[in-house]
């Protein structure tokens, strides 16, 4: 099932909390809604749902249009991030009531709530009461109760939250292997960049109401069309230093008043094409330690993250982030020479925060 | 180069500069403090009630001495409570530090005796008695009166010209014997003039001798006072120190609740007796015994107005009603309010606080009208007008509903706005999503508000005693006023009797359901963990 979202907005009182969305999902598509918290995720999930009316535009399922139909009558499933288990009834009873509502006969509730079941790995604990189970069982009986009604569109607000890192990892996988297998049209929302980029075909990112991007992981990650999606994605986050470009030869010199970075790349050209004041990008392991290196720094903050470090090189007023190997033993206080990747340089216009290599 | 040594190097500077006090003089700090709060908070208790409440009490003429008794108690009660609190001060120390502790507790004791003996040389006054007053003479019986045995040099009594020998007869006109001579001379206070009527080989005379302190007397006295007083000053403090304290609370609400298990105790033990003295059961002629099964005839007597069993279905029928309509009105009004955005909202909760908190008796006439007006309706007017049980349980189930609503607020308040949305999601609407899936959740609400309900309707005394005429609908606490308003002679017992038939089926809720009630404090059910 497809769902298109057209000019959909939605405010409480004066707060505009989605503004004007577009978007399109394809059938059996996985999309990830990503965005600092606030940012108006969840409240356009609610309206896919149905348990919001927008204030504007037009939700399609396929080419119907649902904006006024009941969220019963959606055929979707949702999974919350507090599991919105019903602590009253046993795990058989949660996972059974969306086909108890339907009509469905108590043997082939049986039947369905144990392939369910099995499917999510607790086919066990049906027995038991939802305050019998860990958060991660909870979370399977909470996903075996979305899809038990094998429905057109999984909905899923923040699903693993409430989990611990370890168990987060494996319930990644997990989640994306069985919308694969299943073939259900998904629409994930999660503020967390590393489960948007690792679960979604496509990533919708959202800021303030308004949608920033909506691209693959790796067009965001490597082309991204906005300053924004530039910061946001990718962790370390992006170092961004405001620069002039001019051309100088065949090399391109990139400058501020701290430092003086002679470059040869079509990306550098490009932005030298442009005058005046520029913002360049430049991702941490884009930066490495070079012992003739254009650049030069005191390294005020190793910060060890396991096989690498990050460090933070004060250079003039300006900062870089860099990963290098724990082998290299900076210290702060080191003074360190460094270069970059100039082939995977990123270049903003300060003013409209767009990029100037991508449209 | 090296980060180590420029990252280690500022610690060597940390090292403190300011003298850090002992610890057990931070613990006598630390006691000196407690029992200075101590001592403050006795002393304004007893300046409370000695020197504001009794004036008070006093200016309008009501004659009693438990605010002087109280304030007396409460100043004689700071030096025993210093003791206590250096005793008890002095714990934190006593597993790290046994010897330690016992040795500053020990201290600290001293010094607070040492005080106290400077505040008693300091205001003689606050001091109950001080010495002994005497006419600094010792006495023997005689046929003819109390014969002088010895007088002390010097003394007042030998200036005046007494010697020994002399027989006392009287005091003024009072003749006296040795024991009532005593005890005037130490029920007097110090100073008072004693006009004896002695004689003295067959001649009579008066002379006058001012009682005094005796100084050895007294000093004596004192002096075993002291000891005594450092005796329990060492037995307080160490009981402070030593005996576990963790029954203290416990005691302090037995004898709180005391009073309440001693009524109690006496309305069991009056509607088995003919009559009590005190909590005992004594028959007719005043000595122990005489019980009885006699007052709880009511059982199955029809009296004039009626068998009890009228009224206690009369009572029930009001609290089940009652019970009823608020559990289901409250609930949905609560649902409401909990998950609603609409106008005056705000407004409207805040307005039901305030009914809340209206007097009922003020609404009576009112509320009279209005029950006088849905009488007159068609049909309905017969089970819901003035003097109708249906009436009684609408007037109460209006003034039960603010309270009831406020409570279930709060325990749909409680639950996640989730829990609903997914039952949507899962095919359910509004109606079953409420009945489903929300109100299991706030089960013990429901119970509570319902056991509230039903006590409230079982007790309830103003609105049916207001709004029934004759014995039809009254109900049981109306019966009960009923016969205590009789002429012929009262017969508390039985009315006794009846008053704990009442409490029966309130007592077997209670104790099925208090952990439902509890639930109420500890703020509704708890959710899926
Ligand atoms: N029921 C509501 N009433 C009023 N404001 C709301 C409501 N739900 C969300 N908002 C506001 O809309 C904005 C977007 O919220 P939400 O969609 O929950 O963000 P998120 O991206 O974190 O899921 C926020 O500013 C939030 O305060
Ligand atoms: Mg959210």
């Amino acid at each position: 099932m497809k769902v298109d979202i057209e000019q959909l907005n939605k405010s409480f009182g004066t707060v505009v909390a989605v503004h004007d969305l577009n978007l399109d999902i394809r059938a059996g598509e996985f999309v990830a809604f990503l965005g600092p918290s606030g940012c108006g995720k969840t409240t356009t999930l609610l309206m896919i749902a149905g348990i919001y009316k927008p204030t504007g535009g037009v939700i399609r399922f396929g080419e119907r249009v649902v904006n006024t139909v009941q969220p019963r009558d959606r055929n979707i499933g949702m999974v919350f991030q507090s599991y919105a288990l019903y602590p009253h009834m046993s795990v058989f009873e949660n996972i059974a009531y969306p086909l108890k509502l339907k009509g469905v006969s108590k043997d082939e509730q049986r039947v369905r709530v144990q392939r369910s079941a099995d499917v999510m790995g607790i086919g066990d604990l049906l027995h038991r009461r939802p305050g019998q189970l860990s958060g991660g069982q909870q979370q399977r009986v909470a996903l075996g109760r979305a899809l038990v009604k094998e429905p057109d569109v999984l909905l899923f607000d923040e699903p693993l939250s409430n989990l611990d890192a370890r168990l987060r990892l494996t319930m990644r996988g997990e989640i994306k292997a069985l919308q694969k297998r299943l073939g259900i049209t998904s629409i994930y929302v999660t503020h967390d960049q590393v489960e948007a980029l690792t679960m979604a075909d496509r990533i919708a990112v959202m800021n303030e109401g308004l949608l920033e991007a909506y691209d693959t992981p790796d067009d965001l990650y490597d082309h991204p069309k906005t300053l924004f999606i530039a910061s946001f994605v990718g962790n370390p986050p992006m170092n961004i230093l405001p620069i002039q470009a001019a051309l100088e030869g065949d090399a391109v010199i990139l400058q501020n008043d701290a430092l003086r970075l002679p470059v040869r790349s079509e990306r550098a050209l490009k932005a030298a094409q442009q005058h005046g004041d520029l913002l360049m990008g430049v991702r941490p392991e884009d930066v490495t330690l070079s012992a003739d290196g254009a650049l030069c720094g005191e390294v005020f903050v190793v910060e060890p993250l396991g096989r690498e470090d990050m460090i933070d090189v004060r250079i003039g007023q300006h900062r870089l982030a860099a990963l290098v190997t724990t082998e290299k033993r900076i210290r702060a206080g080191n003074r360190v020479r460094l270069d970059i990747n100039a082939d995977k340089l990123q270049f903003f216009d300060p003013a409209s925060k767009r990029s100037i290599l991508w449209t | 180069m090296n980060v180590d040594e420029t990252l280690s190097a500022p610690l060597a500077d940390l090292s403190p500069t300011t003298v850090v006090p002992p610890p057990w003089l931070k613990m006598l700090i630390q006691i000196a403090r407690n029992c200075l709060v101590v001592t403050v908070i006795l002393a304004l208790l007893a300046l409370v009630f000695g020197s504001i409440l009794r004036p008070a009490l006093e200016a309008v003429n009501v004659n009693e001495e438990l605010t002087a008794l109280l304030s007396w108690l409460l100043i004689a009660a700071i030096p025993p409570a210093l003791y206590l609190t250096v005793g008890f001060t002095a714990r934190t120390l006593r597993n790290a530090h046994p010897a330690r502790a016992l040795v500053v507790a020990l201290l600290a004791a001293t010094l607070v005796y040492g005080a106290t003996l400077l505040w008693n040389a300091a205001f003689p006054a606050a001091q109950a008695a001080q010495g002994q007053p005497s006419l600094e003479m010792t006495f023997a019986q005689a046929d003819s009166g109390v014969v002088i045995e010895s007088i002390v040099a010097g003394s007042a009594a030998e200036q005046a010209g007494l010697r020994v020998g002399d027989v006392i007869t009287a005091i003024r006109r009072e003749s006296i014997d040795l024991a009532a001579l005593q005890s005037r001379i130490e029920e007097e206070p110090l100073g008072t003039p004693f006009r004896l009527r002695v004689q003295r080989d067959g001649e009579e005379f008066q002379v006058t001798v001012n009682s005094i302190a005796s100084a050895t007397g007294a000093g004596n006295a004192a002096l075993s006072r002291a000891a005594a007083g450092r005796a329990v000053a060492l037995v307080v403090t160490a009981v402070g120190l030593l005996v576990p304290f963790n029954w203290l609370p416990y005691l302090l609400l037995g004898v709180t609740l005391l009073p309440l298990l001693l009524g109690y105790t006496w309305l069991i033990v009056a509607t088995f007796s003919q009559e009590t003295h005190g909590l005992l059961p004594v028959d007719s002629t005043g000595s122990l015994g005489g019980l009885t099964l006699s007052n709880w005839d009511f059982l199955t007597e029809v009296s004039r107005r009626g068998s009890v069993w009228t009224y206690t279905l009369n009572s029930f029928a009001i609290a089940v009603i009652m019970t009823a309509a608020l559990l289901v009105l409250c609930s949905m009004a609560a649902y409401a309010l909990s998950r609603m955005e609409f106008r005056g909202r705000r407004l409207f909760l805040s307005f039901t606080l305030i009914l809340h908190g209206f007097p009922a008796v003020t609404l009576l006439i009112p509320i009279y009208l209005v029950l006088l007006n849905l009488g007159a309706l068609p049909i309905i007017g017969e089970y819901i007008g003035f003097n109708t049980l249906g009436g009684i349980a609408l007037v109460e189930i209006a003034f039960g509903m603010p309270f009831g609503v406020w409570l279930m607020k709060g325990f749909f308040d409680n639950i996640s706005w989730d829990m609903e949305r997914s039952a949507l999601i899962d095919g359910a609407n509004r109606w079953r999503t409420f009945w489903e899936i929300i109100l299991p959740q706030i089960r013990p609400g429901l119970f509570a508000l319902g056991i509230f309900s039903f006590v409230g309707g079982w007790n309830t005394y103003l609105i049916p005693a207001t709004f029934s005429t004759g014995t039809r609908i009254a109900n049981l606490p109306v019966y009960i006023q009923q016969l205590l308003g009789e002429t012929n002679p009262i017969n508390w017992n039985e009315i006794a009797a009846i008053g704990l038939f009442q409490m029966i089926p309130i007592l077997i809720l209670f104790v099925f359901a208090q952990e439902y009630l509890l639930n109420i404090y500890s703020g509704g059910s708890k959710g899926s963990s």
